[in-house]
């Protein structure tokens, strides 16, 4: 795990909880899914670092896109441009991208890692379409930039607009025939979901939990995946979801 | 340089057992600290406890991993050869179940490492562990049942839950334990208001507990063994308190989870404060 000091160059609040920063760190090769363990502040409480997945990672500047959940993210969203920042990382196993029609389906701040996966997908010439649900329309960030990616998009939300719904409830819209592969990240509750509704492909979960380490060593994030305990930080975070223990294990 | 059970450490500076896997990871690390103790070994292997297995509170951790290991086979084909190619002082944690397994655990490593630490204070796992800790016949049962099985040091780790480690240390001491390290997690809990439900019941770590640890390794320090400090060192400064407060050498656990190098920046800073005596 590798230690960068790092200045803030860009944050932008996305929507009321929700922001972005953005620092550079070249000779990267970060693929989606994996994420930095970001140092809060340098006393001690919060202790722990908090793992933020890359939402973007252009040339050399890594953006991430955070929401607003607790004491870290709160004191994070505090950080200003020009302020340094201790990350570790990238941690996390490296995904093998498949050129195969992909279904890439979003719930809230899921949408950071398959913001990144979407754009990886586009520059591989791989078809994909993008489902992202959010609460509120307000909520429904990266709109622009993932419909600069493909037509292939619905966004959905539960509140608001003319219809409403979660970004599950808008599959069945979709011929779901087409699709080779699947890559999903949203609330526990989603994946549990989508993992019932066993669409006939395989689908890939970008797990999301609270990490001791980040690095593997504590054996603080396990999950339980086809019967044996994983580490999410080294094992993960991308598991298929057909394997993954909702009730022998939490994410 | 310092010398403890005759034994000769690069620096008073240790890593403790449970946090940092193996010490094949950041070999940096394992190769500049004074010593590693390995994350708890049992006779057969133990997939650990279910999730959630941490949970941060103000300035510390609740874990309740539950001894996850491959067992003593395992560690000793697989493990120890590589640990033993970093060329450190290793000292091997030891957690049973019954008094025997403690020492058969030792008997199966061997003499081929610098000692054992027997976790009586595990408080995650439902036998043995901390019960056998807060029961001083029982430790001195273990440690006089390990003692014949090996002349490497023995050093009993201990818990300051629902009990006094003076009598505990003393009952160990007696027996023929070559040194004590403490404190291990304090028990700790917490709260989901919302569901009105525990999320988790663990051992608590971190700066949290310096301030017990510290007050209990200091009731120790007429015991005439080695001490090794722990609980919540994060610094130079908290480590130098644990010496001051009679310990040989210090461990460092809770600090590697924010930052696995976090020891060889203890080491640097403590060395800056035994030169400037004056501090």
């Amino acid at each position: 795990m590798i230690k960068h000091t790092v200045k803030i160059l860009k944050k932008e609040w996305l929507s009321a909880d929700i922001f972005s920063l953005e620092f550079n760190l070249p000779g990267l090769h970060p693929t989606p899914g994996q994420f930095f363990q970001v140092r809060i502040n340098e006393t001690f409480d919060p202790l722990l670092n908090r793992p933020i997945s890359i939402a973007d990672y252009e040339k050399t500047r890594v953006s991430m896109v955070i929401k607003v959940v607790g004491k870290g993210t709160e004191l994070l969203s505090k950080k200003k441009v020009g302020e340094e920042l201790i990350v570790y990382g990238p941690l996390g196993r490296r995904l093998k991208i498949e050129n195969k029609n992909s279904l890439l389906i979003a719930g809230g701040i899921g949408v950071a890692p398959l913001f990144f996966l979407a754009k990886r997908l586009k520059r591989a010439w791989i078809d994909f379409t993008f489902v992202y649900g959010a609460r509120n329309p307000s909520a429904l960030v990266l709109k622009d930039e993932i419909e600069k990616l493909t037509s292939n998009v619905i966004f959905i939300t539960e509140t608001g607009g003319k219809k409403s719904g979660t970004a599950l409830s808008v599959l069945s819209e979709l011929n779901l025939t087409v699709y080779e592969i699947g890559y999903a990240c949203g609330p526990k509750a989603m994946l549990k979901e989508l993992q019932k509704l066993n669409l006939g492909f395989p689908i890939y979960a970008f797990c999301e939990d609270f990490l001791g380490c980040g690095c593997g060593l504590c054996l603080g994030c396990a999950i339980k995946y086809y019967g044996r305990y994983q580490r999410i930080c080294e094992d993960g975070p991308v598991f298929e979801l057909k394997g993954i223990e909702f009730d022998g294990g939490d994410i | 340089m310092v010398e403890i059970f005759d034994i000769k450490f690069k620096n008073p500076v240790f890593i403790a057992s449970g946090v940092f896997g193996f010490g094949l990871k950041y070999k940096s690390v394992t190769r500049g600290v004074g010593a590693i103790f390995t994350k708890g070994i049992t006779l057969k292997p133990r997939v650990g406890n279910p999730p959630p297995r941490i949970y941060e509170t103000p300035a510390g951790i609740i874990n309740s991993v539950g001894l996850e290991n491959p067992g003593v086979k395992e560690f000793c084909n697989s493990i120890l050869p590589r640990l033993k190619k970093l060329n450190n002082r290793i000292f091997v944690n030891v957690a049973g179940f019954t008094i025997d397994e403690y020492a058969q655990i030792v008997e199966e490593i061997g003499e081929g490492v610098t000692g054992f630490e027997l976790n009586v204070s595990c408080p995650n796992v439902k036998e043995g562990g901390v019960l056998f800790g807060q029961d001083p016949k029982m430790v001195g049962k273990i440690v006089r049942m390990v003692r014949k099985r090996t002349r490497r040091p023995i050093i009993v780790k201990l818990t300051a839950n629902f009990c006094d480690p003076l009598k505990i240390g003393k009952a160990c001491v007696d027996a023929g334990a070559d040194g004590l390290s403490l404190i291990n997690t304090i028990f700790g809990m917490a709260f989901d208001i919302k569901r009105k439900k525990p999320i988790i019941t663990g051992g608590l770590s971190g700066p949290a507990i310096k301030p017990f640890a510290l007050y209990c390794l200091h009731r120790l320090k007429d015991l005439k063994v080695p001490l090794i400090g722990m609980g919540g060192i994060m610094t130079g400064r908290d480590a130098y308190e644990f010496l001051l407060a009679g310990a040989s050498a210090v461990a460092v656990g809770t600090a590697l989870l924010r930052d696995p190098y976090a020891p060889l920046q203890i080491i640097k800073e403590l060395e800056v404060l035994l030169q400037n005596k004056s501090v």
